[in-house]
């Protein structure tokens, strides 16, 4: 665990606080667009995000009709105009969404700096085991405590389920990055692992950054 | 023929069915995942001009909605499943059969695949028409008291008959091709494999429920193929034998016949009576079930020449050409196309051959080369394939999906498949020969992202050639 330059980081993120996030269609169908180049969108709201965010299209095939909603704020740019009415196929680029990040989304940023990350080994599906599980669904998020040697995670990989060891210092399960089922990148981050002595020093990163992010 | 057959699977098998169509004239689309986009059967049908529109992107091969829309929008008319995704999956096959614009779905029809796509149905089926299986359940099991009392049981039996190191498996019911599959040696590994498979199965097959039976260890894995048509005409194409499998029960090579009929001695049973045996059994089950397309019969056969019915595999399998090469229609110079006759049969044409018409000759050897490292628990190597040369010879067959000569990331999403070698020899010595120069002269390099070297099957094939058409000590 790294200590950081936090000023720097915190004026990198002021000079660019925009995180852009790519639309593409989850299936193929018929696309409409609800939405205008430029305008204004809101992701889900609510308690428990149960309002939808506003539309963006409407994917058609099979005689469903899909409304794809917004899934963060911010403003639509590049909208692919001339696939409005036509038959599209899966993962086809839409439009792009400008997100302005919250504190909460620069907080977690910086943390991935700081925490221990156990990053993905293979381009491939994670999951819980089942006694992990158990645990973070017995405790909140942060009291998991994690050992040497313990199986932390299953990795699905062609079809085939490998159990992932821990090989880290002892620590609890800070953040998860994860979604079962989705597949991640080779390298890219599944857990936050903070040692339990280090944890005043991520409270003082979270304070600090609560107090100085406008 | 004005049909128009979308092909709803990737890898090598949509280039055969790509192949098969193209010969039969009728017209195709393929479909691919963002994964694929640099694989052969994308590549073959995105790059050539009159064929621009051949190739549609879907979100996954499993997504029966994105397929239909795709069959919709490109005007076809029936549906190749391929093996694996929804190959032996009814409620696609009805789906597809009964929708408002009905498709034909090249396979059998989906209350055969239903009856006999599970393998606790085809085993209450040929429990009553007297056909032998394997002891154990015969429906799946939700639940973990009532799975360790079955379990318990099955140990007791084993130990009772004086069977050394008794054993189980426990599989997803709802599996197939070797996935989902775990043996126990001891009654206290149980609840720990049962509950590791009963996630595994809910969450690749969506249905937890478990099997258990008794594991059979000294045994061949034999098939049998038939062909069969919607006028209930009925042929069999022969027996393959599959033994040779990987830690997970993968199939690495496939030989026909399933037996080695020049060297009867080598076994404690007449081994043309056993082929001809269960022969016999899948075309009384098959007769009993109606059975209206290609498929496969999968056996055990114990060294003493006892054969239990595994499954019944309702689709064209990966082995087909095996048994295709070895087989010749009314004396014809070359091979039957089973994946011409399945579609040709789906569409409702009659077989037009007899059991008679259909001669038997010589032996055909199937490698599948894969990238993985048989000497850890064949574990899928990941990486870029940046050169395949197989040998060229008149009595080698190779199908492959992978390009050449670009560089192919091998997506993580599927198998690491490589090539199949299929090789003729005139009996087993010479096919084997064969499959050993094969072996010899294959060229394949790659390497992964910390720039190691690819690392393949070939030298667990080779090792295993002297192993094929026996019982191992």
């Amino acid at each position: 665990m790294s200590e950081l330059d936090l000023d720097q980081l915190l004026i990198h993120y002021r000079e660019d606080p925009y995180e852009d996030f790519v639309v593409e269609t989850p299936n193929t169908g018929w696309v409409r667009f609800m939405a205008d180049d430029g305008m204004k969108v809101e992701g889900p709201r609510g308690t428990w995000q149960h309002i939808p965010g506003t539309l963006l299209y409407v994917l058609e095939r099979e005689r469903n009709r899909i409304p794809i909603h917004a899934h963060i704020n911010g403003t639509i740019s590049e909208l692919q105009v001339d696939l409005n009415g036509q038959f599209v196929e899966a993962n086809t680029h839409l439009m792009s969404i400008r997100h302005p990040m919250t504190k909460d989304e620069v907080i977690n940023k910086i943390l991935k700096q700081v925490l221990i990350t156990f990053n993905a080994p293979e381009r491939a599906k994670y999951f819980f085991p089942p006694e992990i599980t158990y645990k973070l669904e017995k405790k909140k998020h942060g009291t998991v405590l994690v050992r040497p040697g313990e199986e932390i995670l299953i990795m699905s990989l062609m079809k085939r389920d490998t159990p992932l060891i821990y090989n880290g210092e002892p620590g609890i399960i800070h953040t998860v990055y994860f979604q079962p089922n989705i597949t991640l990148n080779q390298g890219e981050p599944l857990l936050g692992i903070c040692p339990p002595g280090k944890l005043n020093y991520i409270r003082k990163i979270v304070q600090k950054i609560q107090n100085e992010w406008a | 023929m004005e049909d128009k057959v979308l092909i709803a699977n990737r890898g090598e098998i949509a280039i055969r069915i790509m192949n098969a169509c193209k010969n039969l004239g009728l017209d195709y689309v393929v479909v691919y995942t963002q994964e694929d986009e640099s694989s052969l059967h994308v590549k073959l049908n995105r790059d050539s001009r009159s064929n621009r529109r051949n190739a549609w992107r879907v979100s996954s091969y499993r997504d029966p909605n994105d397929i239909l829309a795709v069959a919709d929008h490109t005007g076809c008319t029936a549906i190749h499943p391929g093996y694996g995704f929804f190959a032996e999956d009814y409620r696609f096959a009805r789906r597809v059969q009964t929708r408002e614009r009905s498709l034909t779905f090249i396979g059998p029809g989906w209350e055969v695949i239903k009856g006999l796509g599970s393998k606790i149905n085809t085993k209450g089926i040929a429990n009553a028409l007297k056909i032998p299986t394997i002891p154990g359940s015969d429906a799946p099991i939700y639940n973990e008291i009532e799975a360790e009392g079955l379990a318990e049981e099955l140990f007791y039996i084993q130990e009772e008959k004086g069977i050394k190191n008794p054993s189980i498996l426990v599989k997803a019911s709802a599996g197939g091709g070797g996935m989902g599959i775990e043996q126990v040696t001891h009654i206290d590994q149980f609840r720990q494999v049962y509950r590791r498979i009963k996630n595994y199965a809910k969450r690749q097959f969506g249905d937890e429920g478990v099997l258990i039976e008794q594991c059979i260890n000294d045994y061949n894995h034999l098939e049998v193929q038939l062909v069969c048509s919607r006028h209930r005409e009925m042929v069999h194409f022969g027996t393959r034998n599959c033994t040779i499998q990987s830690l997970g029960r993968q199939k690495r090579i496939e030989v026909s016949p399933g037996f080695d009929l020049e060297n009867p001695s080598g076994y404690q049973f007449n081994p043309q009576r056993i082929l001809d045996e269960i022969i016999d059994y899948s075309l009384k089950l098959a007769a009993h079930v109606k059975y209206d397309n290609v498929g496969t019969w999968e056996w055990i056969v114990t060294r003493e020449g006892h054969p239990y019915l595994l499954e019944v595999n309702t689709r064209i399998q990966v082995e087909n050409d095996v048994s295709a090469k070895t087989s010749r229609i009314r004396g014809h110079d070359s091979p039957p196309n089973l994946i011409e006759e399945q579609i040709r049969l789906a569409l409702g044409e009659r077989l037009g051959y007899r059991q008679k018409d259909i001669s038997f000759t010589g032996v055909a050897i199937e490698f599948r080369v894969v990238a993985e490292d048989t000497k850890r628990g064949f574990t899928p190597w990941i990486g870029t394939i940046t050169g395949l040369e197989p040998p060229v010879y008149p009595w080698l067959s190779i199908y492959s999906h992978v390009p050449h000569p670009e560089a192919y990331d091998i997506p993580s999403e599927y198998d690491p498949n490589l090539a199949l070698a299929i090789m003729w020899g005139e009996n087993l010595a010479e096919a084997k020969e064969r499959g050993r120069t094969f072996l010899s002269e294959v060229k394949i390099e790659g390497q992964n992202s910390r720039e190691e070297p690819i690392i393949t099957n070939l030298d667990y094939l080779k090792e295993n050639i002297d192993n094929l058409l026996i019982f191992k000590d």
